[in-house]
């Protein structure tokens, strides 16, 4: 045996002794990237519909959540109007007033305190009066009551923290007169949490029927390939040398789709919705229509690259059983 | 080098494909394996490169028992076996030096490496001048010559072949045929499923025939007639 491999010629042994095409993590990567862009290349048309299903479901989950967090962000502005009021009958002395700002700030949930006084009050008045004036004549500010203005937290607005919060502020000594809007508090948060309820649903049928396509789509493109598949066990490969390339090209398309989904999302926001702002605000101080933050456009391009990679993961699984 | 003990293989819900097959094919053989359509040919290759595992007996390659080996076992030892098909098997889309330089890139081989060393096996195939030609423009001798030399760029110690000719003429026939002579004279083991009784003739090689799924004769190499049944 020894003296075999002695008369081997020089010209056969340096092909016994490859170097690695790769040594270490960076070369094998470089590698498996370099396969995937040729993939890539070579299967154009299938990497173009995979790219253009995995765009059009984000860009369909993306345009509900543009239009889902705008009508938060217009119920949240609403939702300034949930404010809580106390009543006084006379003039508060400004040590008076420190020390009922300083228990009602104590209490959880508070995010601004404000004393109107009774001429403050009396403007406010004749502005919603405003055309009537006539109605105020003999009027003067001393049959007003003065009153401290509390405005709440945005965790502190649903219907249960309110009347706790009222209770508390009625333990106060002194304080007897507390009014909130119950009802308007009521119906408002109703009305909010079947906003909730029905994006909720309507996003996760959404996010289910994307997830669906995506990853059936990526299961017809990889089965048109299985052959590509069967060769590489067939020559010896190991199953993550077989799936390394695949699943980069699933990364890539994911990325590429969700990134053209952004841009897409864009385009129709700049086209279209930007001017629909007065279509969705209540309050005409809020800001309007906006494009996603972006802490969400993060989250689509990382929705898109692990739905092209789990979908790529879960098909392959069914092809590669080397 | 390949040795099958009391191997039994059936497919679900169909009969036995193979039957109780004892076969010993020592290194450097040249090894016909014939009969007629259905009767476990390609069965049998595929036990041999860990494809299919049998339900009962033992397959043993080069002293490895292959039933008893885990799924990430099966690619190394693969890699010291070539297997080429009718159908060639080739990746239509890719060149003929990318469907060679598949078989050197798996064992993780530079790519200067894998330059010379696919080219060298081209030009013994004599197909190096249509390396950057994808394989779907190339005729069937041609695509063949191209599944053989990935099947032998790695220098395997074990080329099956599975009905290798069955998509060629006659002079393609020939020159496949000298191939599979010329790697066995390099000392490559060859089993080749045919039912191509001029290819079986024209070698003078042991000759293994079966029938629905059981050995019925086994005929030594080079010898005038096929009377010689062990």
């Amino acid at each position: 045996m020894n003296k075999w491999k002695k008369k081997q010629p020089a010209t056969i042994r340096q092909f016994k002794r490859p170097n690695l095409a790769g040594d270490g993590f960076g070369g094998r990567a470089g590698f498996f990237l370099s396969r995937a862009i040729t993939n890539i290349r070579q299967n154009v048309f299938v990497n173009v519909v995979t790219i253009g299903t995995i765009t059009l479901a984000l860009l369909i989950v993306s345009l509900f959540l543009l239009i889902f967090v705008n009508l938060e962000n217009a119920t949240d502005s609403l939702s300034e109007r949930v404010q809580v009021t106390v009543y006084f009958d006379n003039e508060l002395t400004s040590q008076d007033q420190a020390m009922y700002r300083e228990k009602i700030m104590v209490l959880p949930g508070v995010s601004r305190v404000s004393y109107v006084t009774r001429d403050e009050a009396l403007k406010r008045f004749k502005s919603r009066l405003r055309g009537q004036e006539t109605l105020l004549e003999g009027v003067g500010a001393e049959i007003l009551p003065t009153s401290f203005e509390i405005a709440l937290k945005r965790s502190h607005r649903e219907t249960v923290s309110v009347e706790n919060f009222v209770t508390a502020l009625k333990r106060i000594p002194g304080i007897t007169e507390v009014q909130y809007g119950e009802e308007w508090v009521r119906r408002f948060n109703s009305f909010l949490n079947i906003l909730r309820l029905l994006g909720a649903l309507l996003g996760g049928f959404l996010v289910i029927a994307a997830t669906f396509i995506v990853s059936n789509t990526i299961k017809l493109t990889i089965y048109s390939r299985r052959d590509e598949l069967d060769i590489m066990s067939l020559v010896g490969a190991t199953r993550f040398f077989i799936k390394a390339p695949f699943l980069l090209e699933g990364l890539i398309q994911g990325v590429v789709g969700s990134t053209l989904s952004v841009v897409l999302l864009y385009g129709l926001y700049e086209g279209f919705l930007h001017n629909a702002g007065s279509f969705l605000t209540f309050n005409p101080a809020s800001s309007g229509f906006s494009f996603l933050s972006l802490e969400y456009i993060a989250g689509l391009l990382l929705a898109g690259a692990v739905l092209g990679f789990v979908g790529s993961l879960t098909s392959l699984k069914r092809f590669v059983n080397v | 080098m390949i040795q099958l003990h009391n191997v039994s293989l059936a497919y679900q819900h169909d009969a036995s494909a193979l039957n109780n097959i004892d076969l010993k094919i020592g290194k450097g053989e040249f090894v016909f394996l014939t009969g007629p359509s259905g009767a476990g040919k390609t069965s049998l290759l595929r036990l041999l490169y860990g494809a299919l595992t049998p339900n009962r007996g033992q397959v043993l390659i080069d002293g490895q028992n292959i039933t008893r080996m885990t799924a990430s076992q099966i690619p190394l030892l693969r890699r010291s076996i070539g297997v080429v098909f009718q159908d060639f098997k080739l990746l239509q889309n890719r060149t003929v030096f990318e469907n060679v330089a598949i078989a050197l890139e798996v064992l993780g081989w530079g790519r200067a490496d894998i330059g010379k060393k696919t080219m060298h096996i081209l030009k013994q195939m004599g197909i190096e001048s249509k390396y950057n030609q994808t394989t779907q423009r190339l005729s069937g001798g041609e695509q063949q010559r191209v599944a053989l030399a990935r099947a032998l760029v790695n220098d395997p110690k074990i080329l099956l072949a599975d009905e290798p000719t069955g998509n060629l003429d006659d002079a393609n026939k020939n020159q496949i045929l000298n191939i599979f002579k010329e790697a066995n004279i390099r000392g490559t083991t060859v089993v080749v499923a045919t039912h191509d009784r001029r290819l079986i003739e024209q070698s003078h090689k042991r000759l293994v025939t079966l029938n629905k799924g059981e050995i019925v004769e086994q005929v030594e190499k080079e010898t005038a007639g096929y009377d010689q049944a062990i």
